[in-house]
């Protein structure tokens, strides 16, 4: 499926699965239309609104159904992260450190239009050491996970703005973070080509899966226990290998065993991101090239068990 | 490999090698000098060291710091060229700062020669003889100062003096003056070293005999684990694996073992670590240090194949008094043994060692050197004429070299057995471009690959001159091979070679039988080959063609016994092939050095079955461990051979076994996982229902826990699509 004429950037199923949002580098955006690149974009629990963030400096807000743009959030620097909390209420979104700007954790309550009409949140975190890549929130909306550039985890509480918890076990920039159905756990995507599994609460760390490649990006399967990871030799150097280095394939990993059993090929670029069907039948990948690929598993996959 | 910077700048750090400065000096001359504060500082410097008499030095010293100062306070700047800097102003400070150089008694004594045997004259024939002196050193250098002790009106038969070149006057020992004086020369440093030198021989204390354990424990491995060193995270790592079919086991590991890579002893027994400073050599079971070689800068090691000397090679620390650019050491005291200079570039390893160690030769444009072992006793055998390459038997003390057309002389490729020097076999070639030695493992053939340039004909015709060195006179068989040459292999311990030819990309090898009756049979050819190397196993019959790095590290696994392929595959971007020293095994891997990703060596069986994939992050380097030469006799080894059958028979069952323990092994381990995973679930899951009222109330009541529990909301769309519908004709059937 084809609708970008840049890279994707994020794909995203609503909680029913019968809609697939793409992001992607170009002014496209699958849904509604929008001016220049969007880097993220995350739903509410109910479908109802859309929330994106882009390098234009803004945060928007918008309406599902309609298209309609409900708030705009202006920013100093390109938003690199947001997200609902699990109400649906209280959004959060993160900067880059760009142009003179520090990296900020920003929390706004939509219940409150005075925020809104002010662009003045209700709690701001600054981070001045390693920007914030990736982030989600946790069980309950109590607190926020933060991937840093730096290969950090932090736990920021949503209320006070308080480090609940650290976590460092990745090397390099963590390019994706993902949380599992239930909101327990939740998967990091690394540069250092591996990716993590870590607890919400604790950021204690479960498990690790090992490739060649930086990962751009690993989802956890709501009904199995799987994980895929997306990824692929860096854009900038694909240009000088051959494409058959490059591996940009979505590889398949048993979260308990953390080995690999399975791959799915047809990217020929990197791919920068992945996701699964909540119903865990099928899976979307969004590549560098462009183009997202909906794949649906046989069923051979759901009866697969290895020896044990 | 190539040295590349065999000829480092000569720089002296123990001899003083100036000009010496007129000893009067004007006061003009002074000021001027000492208006700029460092150039008074060298000069005087200079100066200091190369008075010989202290006293007079201490004088002068004191004389020219009071010039120094004298010439500061009358800030003659008006005097000073303008591109001086202006000169600081003085201070007591600055006067520390000379007096802390003031000379010693030992400084410039280097440059002192005492001449013996010297007439002894009155002061009327003082002058002649001075005259006389004169004459004659100045062949050798300047001399600067000298002095006659005399007593009682006549000189003491001795004379002192300083010289411009304290070594080069060494050559003067010896000179006759005339029948009854014949001089000695020495160095006066010489006289303190000897004097110091006790006259009791004193017996060297003996050196406590330090235990290692056991040297080669590695062998004594039951399953016959071969072990091998991998170089890793870009040379911060290194590490020793034992190698196992499953996968290896570690025996040692360390970080920062080396700075720039390792190197294995012929036998196995140490491991060279290279340091800025000098080499390191470990071995025994735990890898604990055994020898330390202190050569700056080192970066070549070679061994001789009997592990008792060591060659190690620095582009950096050499002088033309003390050659350190080579070093040869005994490995089992640490001791220096010898340094050579590096003149020319030439291809490491520079010494090449007989197969016992017991000579070793080097080659430069000119002369052959052949030394002996144990040092002391060096045989140098030069021969005036230009040598293009030499190389040793592997098998038995003969050197064969080359040398090239002279004008109406023909090439010669000469065999010499040693230390008889008899040229047991000297074979003339004509038209000859360039030659390349290659001796089969064993010594017993030796292939010349001649490339000629026929008269008559355009282009380079390659030969294959085979010496067939076990038989009388080494009779000499000539291949002809029509195309050009990629590689040449020789079984390591049979009478097969491999050949590669042909332009790229249409590559084909053949493979060659040298039989007993010195017919050379071509068994078998293959075209379309997509390989640049060779490499045998060490126990011959099979090997592997690789096209290694622009090749794409395209594999081809050969049984030579009748010319099969038993299996072809491919290493992506492979750099390297390295077979275990049994033959067992064989690794291929794709070096950090050569390529920057997909880093990693893979084991394979001799047959080419794909055993391991080791991805290790930048990876660098994997040296198979040697073994020694066998203990067992021809004999024995026919009956192992022989009874192949019974041992195979134990080996398999203990396969099987240890198969099956593997996969429970991996089957327990993963229940293991398996079961730590669910129980951190549950506990997850447990608190997810507990948190699940929360959860109601901040969405309002709404339960999203399962897909469907608000089935009710949903609407279903029916769309129906129109597809295309086409009615194709299939004609008449």
């Amino acid at each position: 499926m084809s609708g970008h004429e840049r890279s994707i950037t994020q794909i995203k199923y609503n909680r029913e699965g019968d809609l697939l949002f793409s992001v992607a580098k170009d002014t496209i955006y699958r849904l509604l239309s929008y001016t220049l690149g969007s880097l993220t974009c995350l739903l509410s629990g109910d479908t109802k609104n859309v929330l994106t963030g882009s390098a234009d400096n803004s945060c928007r807000l918008w309406d599902c159904q309609t298209g309609k743009q409900l708030a705009l959030f202006n920013t100093n620097s390109a938003v690199r992260t947001c997200g609902f909390d699990f109400s649906g209420n209280i959004i959060m979104f993160s900067t880059d450190k760009q142009m003179g700007y520090q990296c900020f954790l920003n929390f706004f309550d939509l219940r409150d239009p005075q925020q809104i009409e002010d662009n003045q949140p209700y709690q701001t975190i600054p981070c001045t050491d390693h920007k914030i890549t990736s982030a989600v929130w946790g069980p309950l909306g109590e607190f926020v996970n933060a991937g840093h550039e730096n290969g950090e985890i932090n736990q920021f509480s949503a209320k006070s703005g308080e480090i609940l918890n650290k976590a460092k076990e990745h090397t390099k920039h963590i390019n994706d973070m993902q949380t599992s159905v239930d909101l327990t756990m939740f998967v990091t995507a690394s540069k250092d080509n591996t990716a993590k599994l870590f607890d919400s609460t604790s950021l204690n760390h479960i498990k690790t899966f090992k490739t060649e490649r930086p990962v751009n990006s690993a989802a956890i399967s709501p009904i199995m226990d799987h994980v895929v990871m997306g990824g692929g030799q860096e854009a900038m150097e694909v240009t000088t290998t051959s494409t058959r280095i490059g591996k940009f394939e979505a590889r398949f990993f048993h979260a308990a065993y953390e080995e690999e059993f399975g791959r799915v090929k047809g990217h020929f670029g990197p791919i920068n991101c992945v996701a699964f069907h909540p119903d865990g039948k099928s899976y979307s990948s969004g590549g560098e090239d462009g183009y997202v690929r909906i794949h649906h598993f046989d069923p051979h996959y759901f009866d697969f068990e290895l020896e044990a | 490999m190539t040295l590349s910077s065999p000829n480092p700048k000569v720089t002296s750090s123990n001899t003083w090698n100036f000009e010496y400065p007129q000893t009067s000096h004007s006061l003009s001359c002074m000021t001027k000098r000492s208006s700029k504060y460092s150039r008074l500082r060298s000069w005087k410097l200079q100066y200091c060291l190369r008075r010989t008499l202290r006293a007079a030095a201490n004088d002068y010293f004191s004389l020219l710091i009071n010039l120094s100062i004298h010439a500061l306070k009358l800030n003659i700047a008006a005097a000073r060229p303008e591109s001086f800097p202006p000169s600081p102003p003085f201070s007591l400070e600055m006067l520390e700062d000379i007096l802390r150089e003031k000379p010693l008694e030992a400084d410039g004594i280097d440059s002192v020669v005492v001449v013996d045997n010297v007439p002894q004259v009155g002061p009327e024939r003082l002058e002649k003889l001075k005259n006389v002196i004169h004459k004659i050193f100045s062949k050798f250098g300047k001399i600067t100062t000298e002095f006659y002790p005399d007593a009682d009106g006549l000189t003491k038969g001795y004379v002192c003096c300083s010289h411009s070149g304290p070594r080069g006057v060494k050559n003067a020992d010896g000179y006759k003056l005339d029948k009854q004086h014949t001089f000695r020369v020495n160095l006066f440093t010489d006289f303190d070293k000897y004097m110091t030198i006790s006259d009791e021989w004193e017996t060297p204390e003996k050196q406590p005999f330090k235990d290692f354990g056991n040297m080669r424990h590695w062998i004594e491995d039951p399953d016959c684990r071969d072990h091998y060193s991998v170089i890793y995270e870009s040379g911060e790592r290194t590490a020793i694996f034992s190698n196992d079919a499953k996968e290896p086991i570690v025996a040692e590991e360390r970080a920062r073992w080396t700075e720039t890579y390792v190197r294995w002893s012929p036998k196995g027994t140490y491991l060279a670590t290279f340091h800025q400073r000098g080499i390191a050599l470990w071995g025994g079971e735990k890898f604990k240090q055994i020898q330390r070689f202190s050569h700056q800068g080192v970066s070549l090691i070679d061994f001789s194949p009997c592990e008792r000397y060591a060659v190690t090679f620095s582009p950096l620390m050499d002088t033309k008094e003390d050659p350190q650019a080579i070093i040869i050491w005994d490995i089992l005291t640490g001791q220096k043994k010898r340094g050579f200079h590096c003149e020319s570039s030439a291809h490491w390893p520079i010494f090449k060692w007989s197969h016992d160690g017991k000579f070793f030769a080097r080659m430069t444009p000119d002369t052959l050197s052949i030394y002996e072992t144990p040092f002391g006793r060096f045989d140098k055998n030069r021969h005036v004429c230009i040598y293009r390459d030499f190389s040793w038997s592997p098998g038995d003390n003969i050197i064969a070299f080359w040398v090239p057309e002279d004008k109406d002389i023909p090439a010669r490729v000469t065999l010499m057995q040693l230390p008889s020097r008899l040229e047991i076999r000297v074979r003339n070639l004509f038209n000859v471009v360039d030659c390349k030695l290659h001796w089969q493992r064993n010594g017993d053939y030796l292939c010349v690959k001649v490339d000629r340039t026929p008269k008559g004909t355009q282009g380079v015709v390659t030969n294959f001159e085979i010496f067939r060195m076990r038989e009388k006179q080494v009779p000499v068989d000539v291949v002809e091979m029509k195309e050009g040459i990629i590689a040449f292999a020789w079984e390591p311990n049979g009478s097969k070679f491999a050949v590669l030819h042909g332009e790229p990309p249409r590559i084909s090898v053949s493979f060659y039988d040298v039989k007993n009756n010195g017919k050379i049979a071509l068994m078998k050819m293959y075209d379309k080959q997509q390989a640049n190397s060779i490499f045998w196993s060490p126990q011959g019959q099979f090997l592997v063609l690789a096209g290694l790095r622009s090749m794409n590290g395209a594999l081809t696994f050969v049984d030579t016994s009748d010319c099969t392929m038993m299996n072809i595959a491919e290493h992506y971007m492979a750099s390297d092939v390295e077979w275990d020293p049994t033959g067992r095994y064989v690794v291929t891997s794709v070096s950090w050095w050569s390529h920057k990703v997909d880093n990693a060596y893979w084991l394979w069986t001799f047959q080419g079955r794909l055993l391991q994939k080791n991805n290790k992050d930048r990876f660098c380097q994997l040296l198979w461990r040697p073994r020694p030469t066998t203990l067992l006799g021809v004999e024995e080894i026919k009956v192992i051979k022989k009874d192949l059958k019974k041992y195979s028979k134990i080996f398999e069952q203990k396969d099987r076994l240890s198969q099956s323990k593997a996969s429970k092994e991996l089957v327990d381990k993963r229940r293991t996982m398996m079961e730590e995973y669910h129980s951190y679930r549950e506990t997850t899951q447990q608190m997810y229902q507990e948190q699940k009222s929360a959860r109601l109330e901040l969405r309002g009541g709404v339960d999203t826990d399962e897909l469907d529990s608000n089935v009710d909301d949903w609407e279903e769309e029916t769309i129906e699509f129109f597809i295309n519908e086409e009615i194709i004709p299939i004609g008449d059937l």
